[in-house]
């Protein structure tokens, strides 16, 4: 927080996610909760971070190991529901 | 398979913790965490929800008895899948280990939500599920063992971490005045339940006939 920088775990990625980050802290507290928005208002930040993440992913060989961990473990919004005790009727 | 499981009280309203829950890290204490990346990030119009896919990647010394068999891998990586949900006032986060899963898998489930009792505070209730591959079951039981030891003296540190953060971020928050609608509504709420109660309390009087002098 604040004093200590929060990086990416591909240094070349660090900024622009501290400028997606930054963006979408201020979206999240002061739209999103508030019920002011529910549109993404940081694709700018977004896209130019996620396109430094997914190159990085590939380039580190995380990609195959996520892969295989998205196919073990879809953690899909029913088995999110079914935890929080929410399903729908 | 080992379980953990544990509850908190956060003395914060729902909605902070959720807005510390994205500025958690880096923090001072929780400094096996080195970097933390949003892989996917979607809303649900209709449901109000906000789902999150993260890659956390972490700096984890592990038991010496242990290296022999995993290699010093240096970082690991941990995904997470969280969704909040404004309508039900959940969040939702599920995490499991990638490196090392093979050997052991770690699958965390945590839920935060405003204690119905006590809005201006947030219950936290966090479960975990060891389970070890290794074919020799002396070894896989002591990974087991040793996890979830290791687990809940995380899990503590985790949690006066987050106490921290969220100690700090409402000294911002409080200048900016960002939740104080929040908090004063929710103290509106209090106030009207205290008043209707009441307000039954005295009908229910009425009918016994108490004042009926009157």
């Amino acid at each position: 927080m604040g004093n200590i920088m929060s990086v990416s775990f591909a240094p070349e990625c660090t900024e622009s996610k501290n400028k997606y980050d930054d963006c979408f802290n201020k979206w999240y507290t002061e739209k999103f909760l508030q019920g002011k928005s529910l549109q993404n208002e940081c694709t700018e930040f977004w896209d130019t971070y996620i396109t430094c993440v997914n190159a990085a992913l590939v380039k580190q060989k995380v990609k195959p190991m996520l892969d295989k961990a998205r196919e073990d473990q879809p953690f899909t919004s029913e088995e999110i529901r079914a935890s929080a005790g929410t399903e729908k009727k | 398979m080992k379980l953990f499981e544990t509850d908190h009280y956060f003395h914060y309203p729902w909605d902070q913790v959720t807005a510390a829950n994205w500025q958690k890290y880096p923090n001072e204490l929780s400094t096996h965490v080195v970097s933390v990346d949003v892989l996917n990030r979607t809303i649900d119009e209709e449901r109000k929800t906000l789902r999150t896919e993260r890659l956390i990647a972490c700096k984890q010394s592990i038991p010496k008895w242990l290296t022999f068999i995993v290699g010093g891998e240096q970082k690991s990586y941990v995904r997470e899948v969280s969704e909040i949900d404004l309508v039900n006032k959940t969040l939702v986060m599920k995490t499991h280990n990638m490196t090392m899963s093979h050997l052991l898998l770690v699958n965390e489930t945590v839920v935060y939500r405003p204690d119905p009792e006590l809005p201006s505070r947030t219950l936290f209730k966090q479960s975990a599920e060891f389970t070890a591959y290794a074919s020799i079951s002396k070894i896989c039981d002591k990974i087991e063992e040793w996890s979830v030891e290791r687990f809940g003296q995380n899990a503590k540190t985790g949690k006066l971490a987050f106490e921290h953060v969220l100690q700090s971020l409402t000294e911002k928050w409080d200048e900016s005045g960002l939740f104080v609608n929040d908090v004063s509504n929710t103290i509106m709420k209090e106030v009207n339940d205290v008043s209707k109660k009441t307000s039954n309390v005295i009908t229910e009087v009425k009918k016994l006939g108490i004042f009926t002098n009157n």
